[in-house]
């Protein structure tokens, strides 16, 4: 590469500077004459040179020579080209309502007009995403996005989320966009997955370096027809993302833009507990039980060994305590052991109100000459969880120059700074007790320890889980990253002759970062373990070099050719370490030099993908476009001989509303039909065969029962994932059909595209059967096969001077369904348990939830057990296991309405998520425990909704005073067992955001401009799954939103802007 | 300007087409973090690690351990199974374990590649004894649980995707194979140097290895009674086995990088209650164990006993196991095992005196277990309890003696033992769970989970699962 920039910058210094401008002036207005604040004016031979018109619809843009017509637009107005002809004012009306000539970032940066894209691209604006003041970007795109389904795991801070366009392409990969940042690729995803998703925290994606506030602009590229000048890295789509840079602004003096944003944080849905019931089981107190099976809270005083009121051990110690009970964990404590029976809600106890702050300062200047941009933020959260949180800094720095006629020069730079403070969840649940402990303890005021011991734990359980008030004073669940990532380039233009312009491109990027994690279960955890430390991380370095020339030929008045060709180099190299220990020699100091047991390992990879592409676009009378790309990769990571992979695309767009009959139709504004096919594969990890140090994890052992070295002693045994060299990359065909039309004066819009994707040959780790003697190969198999349907639509059904009513509106509807697995393969592990599990199975959408089944006769109606004085007589029974749900929802409705009056505007984004399946682990749990409302009535009999054998209608009474062990045994001994039932629906409607804001119109002081807003998010919440908000989950993988088990709890948010420009 | 263009295309155009070419993207590719091959000392000391820890030690033997009563399951998986829901008919339940075993044996079978003939270690005998050893204690480990399983198209991964399933009968004969292989294999001279320290099970005592084969030989040809009687031979090589418990194959734990499982169960878990039953048997034999066994659960002061079948879904109430000690061995097999083996074909051939005699030092050994302690209480105990019972119904005792020394490490022996005697109508231990009764008696383990989605042949064979409480396996009495 050194090379190619030592040519480039001779090349620069052996041109000429060019000179010769002349400033243009004037003002833009609307056609009732309201003077247009920030309409851009952009001269039309040099694109990079442009402005926007200030408060008083004013701008003065310095044009070059060759300089000879400016164009001006506006959103939602008609855009217009005029030429200068000499002047040195133009003055100009734009007409409301129309947007016929929509300019949109495509592939590479590549501005195009949308009406000749053969393909649906969708654009955010900052306003959009800045809405609520959410330092999350994902969940700032949240509802406002057609095809795309984003999946946030927690309210956690820093929690990951999944973000997918039209289905999944792949069952245990990445199914996420690329995200590219001013043009450079940047690794949005996880560094780490989560594995089974059943232990430890969550692990934030790295999406979560960009600040939502440095964002000027998103544009999605949705499909595979839109990407796949990208090659294989874009498969599931591209996210692009401009950051501020300053371009948009008039000549002038920098503006100065302050941000601030308060948001509170409180738990989104509380569960309903049953409150009448203690302790205890089969009516029994037990002060060690994890169940409140026990006697009626208000009983305890009588309860024969506990009870103040009896005599027992304790009272014979003590003496009678009328209406009081023993309570152990107190005389642990040092406390008063004797309490009068009170009920507690720990859930609501244990939760504090979260506190974000974010700031935000940028300064952007336009001169005559280029323009920057530099931004500092920081964001510091702590979250609702005690001894969670999240500390956020960024700084960014952006900038063109144009050095002379020909050459500009520019760069983006990003720097960012987290630390995350977790917690675990699932078998690991640090909150398992705030969800699950009795009412009838009192789990904020007992102490969580022995005093003077800070290490052994007193909690009203056993030690499968440690007490939510010990875990932030010894378990530790961190995340620190740096990074930087940013480019540069040099752009050299020149006019060939009068119809031909040429523009080469280099530009040479860098995404670095090190990530660092700390899992530790301190001194005392669990039952008294000695602790558990895990220290990993990451080190990225990756280094993209593109080079990319352009040709656009106006071959005559009727046709049109941009032709580019590219080359892309892009290299990775990863290091990651990882040093375990257990067993410390003493507590309050959780580090591994305080573990006897320590064992290490790292790992260094590095991969390269090299790219040669290619796109001509042909357009003919600017009614119908062709456009055509190719791109041939080379893979580092594939096996020798199948490392080179060609993707076409093809695309065609037609704007009826050119042809002349519809030109003068009135209701008829716009109208465009497109289609396009394309074919973009995505690339595998394949290595030879190795040998590795086995470990002793997952089943039944909490820590490695075995660890090697084992007494000096090492051993290597065949890896068990074994990887197939005939390797080759997985291959997505994409048909895309669209139509787009506008009416009344684009009052009214629709945006539909119906697309189907052919995946074939997916990549993956095929689970073997054991009895091959291991556990998988890598290899190709399976397809997948995706039809979305996707609207996009919009309306103004009122719009005057003061008043305007918007209303946007995203329909995404996808069947993604898994059409066959490798042979003698039914299905894939996603992660959960043995059951219930996330998988993909053939036939079925994906992923499916399976597990154990209620067992049914064959019309599908639950059986029960018919034996009398059996004690599960006429209780249901455990089936097959099998598929017993199906994640994917039916579709998603995300809307968007705005009411603006005069500079007040109050927004509201809504979605509906139809369908669709999630285990809740936490729903069943809290049954088992009888800790949930619905086992609140005890004293009522019931007759469990089936059949017997014999198909007539369950009649078996159960339950009731002469049967008091029967609700409990149903609960905690047969539903339990049945994974089925902790299935359930996962529909949800949710206010996603709602915004009021206020701009004051002038100045409040001098150049002081005032902009404040007030907003929730998460706000209203109507949900099929009970108790629990469904947007709380485990993983961070392809099963993310699935599988919920003592999952952190989502949060609802409240808060304030206020946003200072001078 | 043209020539530069030119200059700068053909530039782009070396330097990408020289950063993409095949040597250069291997080299990139290469794999800095794994061997891809390493030599058998290596590969073997896991096999005997998984051998002895997950495949004698772990799951299979917490299962039987409560199918056999010598716990009772309290809570979760093992209260399930205690009351048969669930758990012994899924095809989850086993499936680590399945995996494990169908592992370590392509391991072992990489062994024997590398030392036969044509492999890199060609001549490496004794490191190829010692893997056929263990590949036929793995193999009938695996048959004898799980009945006809996959074995003759097993092992080829990427090669045979769905195994079918092999006779238990052809499959003991490939046990037998593997043995007789291994110990002429132990015969032959050697330039390999001994495993030495890689050795956790002997380091490297050949002469212990070839007695393990042996007593190996005596167990499966006992096992096998109920179809073939053949107690002359099973003496004949229980006496070519162990002459003494410090020649017990074992794997030893040093309690902290490598950790007992009963006891890493115990404390990770908490899933076993002390057994009713096994307290009687102790109970009615003024058997000095019952003082040893038990300890009260963390929080209570008395051993409470946990009863078969039904107990209170619990943690931290019923008495829990004593001798579950991080250091207490796994018994690959035991020096107690080859005695009574040899003291029930005595009695069986009706030779009661060296029967007593054989009973004798296996209770003796039994008692002297490591985590137990004993010894000295052995002679007064053989001479007062046992011998009188042992007198009165000699089969009786030297199996109610054997199940006894087999709690608790040695679960999956008792349940094999067991399910030979009802076949050979010798229903002479006692088990009290109900669930038994009611035909729910697990007659064996389910298939791994692994196959019963992906292997076909397997997946029809377990059907749905409920199979365990009537099929028996094939030396059992059944048919697959």
């Amino acid at each position: 590469m050194k090379q190619v920039l030592f040519i480039l910058l001779v090349l620069m210094s052996s041109m000429s500077m060019a000179v010769g401008q002349r400033i243009v002036s004037g003002v833009v207005t609307d056609n009732s004459g309201e003077t247009l604040i920030g309409a851009s004016v952009v001269v039309k031979e040099f694109p990079a040179i442009g402005t926007i018109t200030d408060i008083d619809g004013r701008y003065s843009l310095r044009v070059p020579e060759g300089g000879e017509t400016l164009v001006f637009s506006y959103t939602g107005h008609t855009t217009q080209e005029i030429a200068i002809n000499g002047q040195s004012s133009v003055n100009i009306s734009l007409s409301a309502g129309q947007v016929l000539n929509e300019v949109v970032v495509t592939a590479f940066g590549i501005s195009r007009e949308s009406k000749s894209l053969g393909y649906a691209v969708q654009g955010l604006s900052d306003e959009e995403i800045k809405l609520t003041g959410n330092k999350d970007l994902l969940g700032a795109m949240q509802g406002k996005l057609a095809g795309v389904d984003i999946k946030p795991s927690s309210g956690m801070p820093g929690a990951s989320s999944q973000f997918v366009i039209r289905g999944a392409r792949s069952f245990t990969g990445n199914n996420s966009p690329l995200f590219v940042v001013d043009g450079l690729p940047i690794s949005s995803t996880s560094t780490f997955s989560t594995g089974n998703s059943v232990t430890g925290a969550d692990i934030g994606g790295r999406s979560l370096d960009i600040d939502p506030a440095d964002i000027e602009s998103i544009d999605i590229l949705k499909g595979q027809a839109a990407s796949a000048l990208y090659g294989v890295r874009a498969s599931n789509g591209v996210v692009l993302i401009t950051t501020k840079s300053g371009k948009g602004l008039g000549v002038g003096k920098p503006i100065i833009s302050f941000t601030h944003n308060s948001t509170f944080d409180q738990v989104s849905r509380n569960p309903n507990f049953q409150t009448t019931y203690a302790q205890g089981s089969y009516g029994a107190y037990n002060p060690n039980a994890s169940t409140s099976w026990g006697p009626k809270i208000s009983d305890l005083p009588n309860d024969p060994t506990y009870g103040g009121n009896t005599d027992n051990a304790f009272t014979a110690q003590y003496g009678r305590q009328e209406g009081k009970f023993y309570v152990p964990q107190l005389a642990q404590g040092g406390l008063d052991p004797w309490r009068t029976p009170e009920v507690f809600n720990n859930w609501t106890d244990y939760f504090q109100t979260g506190y974000t702050n974010q700031n935000n300062l940028n300064v952007s200047q336009a001169t005559q000459n280029g323009n920057y941009s530099i931004g500092f933020g920081i964001t510091d959260q702590s979250g609702i969880a005690l001894g969670t949180g999240m500390t956020r800094y960024n700084a960014k720095a952006a900038g063109e120059r144009k050095l002379n006629n020909h050459f500009s020069v520019g760069y983006s730079a990003n720097f960012s700074k987290s630390n995350i403070d977790k917690l675990s969840g699932a078998n690991d649940g640090s909150l398992t007790g705030v969800l699950a402990a009795p009412s009838s303890y009192d789990l904020k005021g007992t102490p969580n320890h022995i005093p003077g011991d800070p290490y052994r734990q007193i909690y009203f359980r056993g030690g499968s889980f440690d007490n939510s008030y010990w875990v932030p004073n010894n378990n530790k669940f961190n995340e620190q990253t740096d990074r930087f990532f940013g480019n540069a380039f040099v752009n050299y233009g020149t006019d060939l002759n009068d119809d031909m312009k040429l523009n080469i491109r280099y530009q040479a990027g860098t995404d670095n970062f090190t990530t660092h994690l700390q899992d530790i279960f301190g001194f005392g955890s669990r039952g008294n373990s000695k602790g558990v430390i895990s220290n990993y991380g990451l080190s990225r370095a990756t280094f993209n070099s593109l080079a990319s020339a352009n040709l656009d030929w106006n071959i005559n008045s009727d046709w049109q050719l941009g032709v580019m060709l590219g080359n892309e180099l892009n290299n990775t190299s990863d290091k990651i370490y990882e040093q375990n220990g257990t067993d410390f020699n003493f507590g309050g100091w959780n580090h591994i030099g305080n573990a006897n047991i320590q064992t290490a390992d790292e790992s260094q990879s590095f991969s390269r993908n090299v790219g040669f592409f290619g796109n001509a676009g042909l357009s003919w009378k600017s009614m119908i476009f062709l456009n055509v790309t190719g791109r041939n990769d080379y893979v580092s990571s594939m096996p020798r001989g199948n490392r080179s992979f060609f993707y076409p695309s093809v695309g065609l767009s037609f704007v009826l509303t050119e042809l002349p009959a519809l030109q003068n139709v009135d209701w008829l504004s716009y109208a465009k039909v497109r289609g396009s096919y394309a074919e973009v594969g995505q690339a595998g990890t394949y290595l030879e065969n190795y040998y590795l140090t086995p470990t002793y994890v997952g089943g039944f052992w909490l820590s490695p029962p075995v660890q090697y070295p084992v007494g000096g002693v090492n051993s290597y045994i065949p890896n068990s994932v074994q990887y197939d060299p005939n390797l080759k990359p997985q291959n997505t065909v994409s048909n895309e059909f669209g139509a787009e039309l506008k009416f009344f004066n684009n009052r009214l819009g629709l945006d539909y595209t119906y697309s189907k994707q052919d995946v074939t040959d997916q990549i993956f780790a095929v689970p073997l059967a054991g009895s091959t003697g291991a556990t998988s190969l890598v290899r190709n198999g399976g397809a997948i096969n995706t039809v979305a349907h996707e609207i996009m639509a919009f309306a103004t059904p009122v719009m005057n001077k003061n008043f305007r009513w918007d209303i946007g509106v995203n329909y995404t509807k996808v069947e993604n369904n898994v059409i066959e697995l490798a042979d003698g393969v039914e299905s894939i592990f996603l992660g959960g348990f043995v059951t219930p599990q996330v998988r993909a199975g053939v036939g079925n959408t994906f992923p499916v939830i399976y597990g154990s089944s209620f067992a049914r006769n064959q019309n599908g109606e639950i059986l029960v057990v018919d034996n009398p004085g059996a004690w599960n007589h006429g209780m249901p029974m455990v089936g097959a296991p099998q598929v017993i749900g199906e994640v994917s929802p039916k579709f998603i409705l995300g809307g968007t309405n705005t009411f603006s009056y005069k500079n007040l505007s109050l927004t509201s984004v809504i979605e509906w998520k139809n369908g669709g399946h999630m285990y809740s682990g936490s729903n069943g749990l809290l049954d088992l425990y009888g800790m949930s409302a619905v086992t609140e009535d005890r004293e009522s009999t019931f007759i469990y909704p089936g059949v017997k054998p014999d198909g007539t209608p369950n009649d078996i009474v159960r339950g009731g005073s002469e049967d008091p062990d029967a609700l409990q045994d149903l609960y905690a001994n047969v539903l339990t067992t049945i994974d089925e039932y902790f299935i359930h629906e996962n529909s949800f409607v949710k206010l996603r955001e709602l915004s009021l804001g206020y701009k004051f119109a002038k100045p409040v002081y001098k150049g002081l401009n005032i902009g404040v807003s007030l907003y929730a998010r998460n706000l209203l919440l109507w949900s099929a799954l009970r108790n629990m908000d469904p947007e709380s989950s485990q993983g961070n993988t392809n099963m993310g939103g699935s599988f919920e088990r003592f999952s952190l709890p989502q949060t609802t948010s409240y808060g304030f802007g206020v946003n200072l420009t001078f | 300007m043209r020539k530069i263009f030119n200059i700068v295309i053909f530039g782009l155009l070396i330097t990408s087409m020289w950063s993409c070419s095949e040597d250069v993207l291997d080299d990139i590719n290469r794999n800095r973090n794994n061997p891809t091959n390493v030599n058998s000392n290596l590969i073997i000391t896991d096999a005997m690690i998984t051998s002895g820890f997950t495949i004698t030690g772990s799951d299979l033997a917490f299962y039987t351990s409560v199918y056999m009563e010598h716990n009772v399951g309290i809570w979760n998986q093992s209260y399930n199974a205690e009351i048969r829901v669930g758990e012994p008919s899924s095809a989850t339940t086993f499936n680590n374990s399945w995996n494990a075993i169908y592992n370590n044996m392509y391991n072992l079978k990489t062994i024997i590649d590398k030392c036969s003939d044509g492999g890199s270690e060609e001549g490496n005998y004794h490191t190829l004894a010692i893997a056929q050893t263990l590949l036929a204690h793995n193999l009938a480990t695996l048959t004898d649980l799980m009945g006809d399983v996959p074995w003759s198209e097993a092992l080829q991964p990427g090669i045979v995707y769905t195994p079918k399933l092999d006779n238990q009968e052809d499959i003991y004969n490939e046990v037998h194979r593997l043995l007789d292989d291994a110990l002429a294999n132990f015969d032959k001279t050697t330039k390999f140097p001994s495993l030495g320290n890689q050795d956790f099970i002997y380091k490297g005592n050949i002469a212990n290895w070839k007695k393990f084969a042996n007593g190996l030989k005596a167990r499966y040809m006992m096992r096998t009674s109920f179809i073939n009687e053949d107690f002359d031979g099973v003496i004949s090589f229980a006496n070519k086995a162990f002459a003494s418990a410090s020649e017990q194959a074992q794997l030893t734990y040093n309690g902290t990088t490598m950790i007992s499982p009963f006891y890493k169960f115990f404390t990770d878990r908490n899933y076993f209650g002390a057994s009713q039953s096994l307290y009687n048997k102790l109970d009615e034999r003024n058997d000095p164990r019952i003082d040893v066994l038990w300890k009260p659960a963390a929080g209570t002061s008395e051993v409470e006993i946990a009863p078969n079948g039904n107990p209170v879904q619990v943690q931290g109430r019923y008495g829990v196991s004593a001798i579950s000690v991080p250091t207490a061995p796994t018994y690959l097999l035991s020096y107690h095992e080859i005695e009574f083996l040899k003291a029930e074909a005595y009695v069986r051939k009706g030779d009661l005196g060296s029967a007593e005699a054989s009973l004798r030092k296996a209770v003796t050994a039994a008692l002297s277990k490591s985590n137990i302690g004993l010894a000295s209480k052995a002679a007064e105990y053989l001479d007062n309890e046992v011998l009188p019972r042992f007198n009165s119904n000699p089969l009786a005792e030297v199996m109610n003696q054997k199940y006894l020394a087999f709690y608790e490490e040695e679960a999956i022996e008792a349940y094999c033992d067991y399910r030979r005697l009802l076949a050979m109508n010798d229903d002479v231990i006692k088990l009290d769970n109900p669930k038994n009764a009611a035909g729910e008696f697990p007659h064996r383990l389910t298939y791994g989970n692994s196959d019963v989605t992906t292997n076909i042949n397997v997946r029809n064979a377990y059907g749905d699962g409920r199979y365990v409480y009537t099929e028996k396996v094939w030396w059992a009495g059944g048919s697959r």
